[in-house]
């Protein structure tokens, strides 16, 4: 399907929440049009949207250009939309290793970065009581995760995860560590790691990231969050 | 693309939920591979020549020989699922035809666990069992979301017509929970509450595939350790040490 042709893909988000704007940073840079809305905390959990996705989580994507074909799980979003619409293979290898490898780096994302740095933001800001070894276990953990980035970066020698190429796997990173990092740990100074600052930097002066995170600073204000 | 070829899978591994998802799933398949054992109780996998495999210095992790000869080196449960189903699951035995309804729907799953089931029920255990003090609302967060979790994939089982979490035979999606959820009470969560997820549970612990690749690289233990509450204290005490020394180490660096 030639994508000038396509109808807008529906994707549910929840404010600035970091998991849908991954699959927003890949629609931008497919070029594939979208469409927004945003699910209250109360409507996460109930009808209609429990229906489309039985975990009460954002993001989820309803292609219309797919017989409506329904998916939740960012990851499991960006591995279709990679899948049905990279027909350029823009963000993606098609060469082994490098397409097994960089699916290692996606997995490392889902499981790895964002449940992590999602527990730190939650004992930093949500949760009524300060629990400092809470707070320090995540804390820790979050470091550990940019450091294994700066030490893969540094030992292979390339700018981004796999190689020379950006692929999606990159892209999926942005959203915590641009936008939720500076939030959830005001005093960390990223230049400690060199490579993955400079990695950092040349995926945000992307202009599908610009776009995207344009739209999160309004969802930001919107729900008058911490953090700039 | 599935190709059929010759397997040359070493599996770096140890007794945890997420390292016996691969050896079941190799079982399953049928195909051999080689077992190293990795000690993570004296951090094997945060030495170097373990970190060139898995940067992130966590288990499982395989390497594998392509047909072009090449090394590949393999990270991240999920992925290594997906590399071994593209690979080598030519009969569609774990997995569903790229493209189908099914294939899609795997996906979605697969991350559910490990993005979520996997990572909450870690930290649930972490509270109740290796936390250097009793954090009450920590234990009851993770507990709680991990109940949530096991509440969904209940009510997907229970509309299940296979009594698979998708389409009509065994998948990755399968294989990737049974060792968490034949946990549950070690997180604090009885299964009991959860009757189509324990009715999975017993089906799946009756495959030979599942029985042969949940003893790899040690017994699998844990339904056996959860009925003798002293063995379950000295368990968690031996690892509440070296998590703690482990956690430790980390932060210098």
């Amino acid at each position: 399907m030639a994508i000038s042709s396509l109808k807008p893909v529906k994707i549910y988000i929840h404010g600035p929440s970091p998991n849908p704007w991954k699959v927003i940073i890949i629609l931008e840079e497919l070029g594939i049009p979208w469409e927004s809305e945003s699910v209250p905390e109360t409507g996460l959990k109930t009808e209609p949207f429990i229906s489309l996705n039985p975990n009460g989580r954002t993001p989820a994507l309803i292609d219309p250009n797919n017989d409506g074909t329904t998916l939740w799980e960012s990851g499991a979003i960006i591995d279709y939309l990679i899948d049905v619409y990279d027909k350029d293979h823009t963000l993606q290898y098609t060469s082994f290793p490098e397409k097994h490898i960089t699916r290692c780096w996606e997995h490392f994302q889902m499981s790895g970065q964002g449940p992590y740095m999602g527990q730190k933001g939650f004992f930093m800001y949500f949760h009524p009581e300060k629990l400092p070894s809470a707070i320090e276990r995540y804390d820790k953990e979050t470091r550990r995760i940019i450091g294994v980035v700066d030490a893969h970066l540094s030992k292979q020698g390339t700018p981004y995860l796999v190689g020379d190429k950006v692929t999606y796997a990159d892209l999926m990173f942005v959203p915590y560590f641009k936008l939720f990092l500076p939030v959830i740990c005001p005093d960390l100074n990223t230049k400690e790691w060199p490579k993955f600052d400079a990695w950092q930097e040349k995926l945000v002066a992307r202009s599908s990231v610009q776009t995207v995170l344009a739209k999160i600073q309004v969802e930001k204000e919107k729900k008058k969050l911490p953090g700039k | 693309m599935a190709t059929a070829r010759t397997p040359d899978i070493t599996l770096y591994t140890a007794q945890t939920p997420n390292g016996i998802k691969i050896s079941i799933a190799l079982e399953e398949l049928g195909i051999p591979y080689k077992v190293h054992k990795i000690e993570i109780s004296k951090d094997v996998q945060k030495e170097p020549w373990f970190l060139e495999i898995n940067p992130n210095g966590r288990i499982p992790a395989i390497t594998d020989t392509f047909t072009d000869g090449q090394k590949i080196r393999l990270f991240e449960s999920g992925s290594i699922l997906e590399y071994l189903a593209e690979q080598y699951d030519t009969e569609y035995k774990i997995s569903y035809p790229r493209g189908t309804r099914e294939y899609y729907e795997t996906r979605n799953w697969l991350y559910f666990m490990n993005a979520g089931v996997g990572p909450m029920q870690g930290q649930a255990n972490h509270f109740n069992r290796y936390a250097p003090e009793r954090i009450e609302y920590g234990v009851k967060r993770y507990t709680n979301e991990t109940r949530r979790l096991y509440g969904v994939l209940n009510k997907q089982l229970s509309t299940s017509t296979s009594g698979f979490i998708v389409g009509d035979h065994i998948s990755i999606v399968d294989i990737a929970h049974w060792g968490w959820i034949a946990s549950a009470g070690w997180a604090g969560v009885d299964i009991d509450e959860f009757p189509h997820l324990k009715a999975w549970e017993e089906r799946l612990a009756a495959r030979p595939g599942v029985e042969k690749g949940r003893h790899v690289p040690d017994r699998h233990t844990i339904k056996e350790t959860l009925k003798d509450k002293k063995l379950q204290e000295k368990i968690s005490n031996e690892a509440r040490t070296w998590v703690q020394r482990g956690m430790a180490e980390d932060a210098k660096k």
